[in-house]
């Protein structure tokens, strides 16, 4: 191209019109991904009644595992509680001075994971209606929190990356039309001489393809360079949370959708652009 | 064979044609002048479907151009060599790019298209200047590039606005031998011109428009 600067500028509005909703999207897409891992938060704590005994614990346990809803029991019997508790509270002088261990045997319940929020509701209410059942502790409000937190990202980003996107499409136009201009004179002389619309349109689509993929090009290394200096944080992150880091950056995916959407803007508003000069000329 | 039947332009309350009728054979050289604003550019903007008459019909080869739909314009116009008097070349490319245009939009493959460009700029006598720039040529250099341009594809017709305006009478003189020596080989030439002095010389049929209705006719 002629004019390396402006070529340059365009590249950069198309890349970052791209870039900042698709570093979003990333972010959303990666955040979905360990929200999955976090679906341990959804089982469900089951506090046997305090005269049940660990064998009547162990018959609610192969009852309540042979459920189709549930995926998985786990019994804790009470003794293994203290013991845990202790450890961790660092008060064990104080709890074996107790005459009584004061916890229950406690089942740990892993709803089936394609369970509904209706169904879970139901289950819980299911477990709680056992008669060896005390309590059932259920910590699934997080859970719907951080659902449907995702969705209003996903929305926040849609509505966010469309606007951007409109923008770079206008840019592009803006930068099509002085593209045009600059060679109005040759598309007259062309016109006259018998050219068809097509012949007349090839090299401006060339043009604003070239815009476009640029932008794309340039769009996918932000997002690139981006998650590479994000990564290590949030891999230091996860790991205070016992999480492997599920992290994932853009990708040949990613890469090649941004080449493709910057690709197909590009022509799009070339072909715009031109739609008006076209049409004067009576082609 | 053009033909223009009781054709009108209106601009508003402006005539540029009025009732319009003539007719340019096959084969045939003619001239048409008048004054500024007669309705020269008018009439060939309107054969070359540039704009379209406020009334009456142009007819090439006896088929109405009315009929003619946006989707085939661009064949029709390819019917047609056009010089421009300010000879409208590119200057971003070689006169052999500039030249071979008209071959690129036809289709033509590098070779034929080759082939061809030399022979056009050859027959204007610029072969030498193939490969120069148009910035680097004299004026009646670049015309014949024009001209060239204009013949390269072998047009049934040659079309020529004002393509002396710009010229001293010698070279203006050499761009007419030029349009006579394809019309000698059977193209069809038209050419406005305003120098009624040069043309007076030539053996060729001149149309003159007035305030957009044919004023006369001279037959060479």
């Amino acid at each position: 191209m002629a004019r390396p600067f402006s070529t340059l500028l365009i590249w950069l509005v198309v890349a970052i019109s791209l870039a900042l909703p698709s570093t979003f999207l990333l972010t959303l897409d990666n955040l979905g991904r360990v929200a999955p891992d976090l679906t341990r938060g959804a089982q469900l704590s089951v506090m046997l009644r305090s005269k049940a005994d660990l064998a009547a614990a162990r018959l609610v346990e192969q009852r309540v595992g042979a459920w189709p809803e549930v995926s998985q029991v786990s019994l804790i019997p009470r003794e293994q509680a203290l013991m845990e508790f202790a450890e961790q509270t660092g008060l064990s002088s104080v709890l074996m001075s107790l005459e009584n261990n004061p916890l229950p045997h406690t089942l740990l319940v892993e709803p089936a994971p394609d369970l509904n929020k209706t169904a879970a509701t139901a289950l819980v209410g299911r477990l709680a209606q056992l008669s060896e059942v005390e309590r059932v502790i259920q910590d699934t409000r997080w859970m719907a929190r951080l659902q449907e937190a995702l969705l209003a990202g996903w929305r926040w980003v849609t509505a966010i990356g469309s606007a951007m996107v409109l923008g770079a499409v206008l840019a592009l136009i803006t930068t099509m039309h002085l593209v045009i201009d600059a060679r109005r004179e040759e598309i007259e002389v062309v016109s006259v001489m018998g050219g068809s619309a097509a012949f007349i349109r090839r090299p401006f689509l060339y043009t604003g393809v070239y815009f476009g993929a640029g932008g794309g090009v340039l769009a996918s290394l932000c997002v690139w360079l981006f998650s590479a200096w994000l990564a290590q944080p949030v891999d230091a992150l996860l790991a205070l949370y016992d999480m492997a880091s599920p992290l994932r950056g853009p990708g040949a995916f990613y890469s090649a959708c941004l080449l493709a959407i910057g690709v197909c803007l590009g022509w799009l508003a070339a072909l715009i652009a031109l739609r008006r000069y076209l049409r004067s000329l009576e082609i | 064979m053009i033909e223009f039947d009781r054709v009108s332009r209106r601009f508003g309350d402006i005539h540029a044609l009025r009732y319009l009728s003539l007719t340019i054979d096959q084969g045939e050289m003619a001239f048409l002048t008048g004054h500024s604003g007669a309705g020269k550019s008018t009439l060939l903007r309107l054969l070359l479907l540039l704009d379209r008459p406020s009334g009456g019909d142009i007819r090439v080869c006896g088929e109405s151009t009315a009929k003619i739909g946006t989707g085939s314009v661009p064949q029709y116009r390819r019917r047609f060599g056009v010089v421009f008097q300010d000879h409208r070349l590119l200057f971003d490319r070689s006169v052999h790019d500039n030249v071979a245009l008209p071959l690129a939009m036809a289709g033509y493959a590098p070779r034929e298209s080759q082939r061809r460009v030399r022979a056009a700029l050859d027959k204007v006598g610029l072969l030498a200047l193939e490969r120069a720039n148009p910035a680097s040529l004299s004026g009646g250099e670049l015309q014949r590039v024009g001209i060239a341009r204009a013949v390269v594809a072998k047009p049934e017709f040659l079309i020529a606005d004002e393509p002396t305006g710009n010229l001293d009478p010698a070279l203006s003189s050499e761009i007419m031998s030029l349009f006579e020596a394809f019309n000698q080989v059977g193209v069809t030439v038209l050419v406005a011109t305003h120098d009624l002095p040069l043309i007076s010389r030539l053996r060729h049929r001149i149309l003159t428009l007035s305030a957009g209705s044919l004023a006369g006719q001279e037959s060479g």
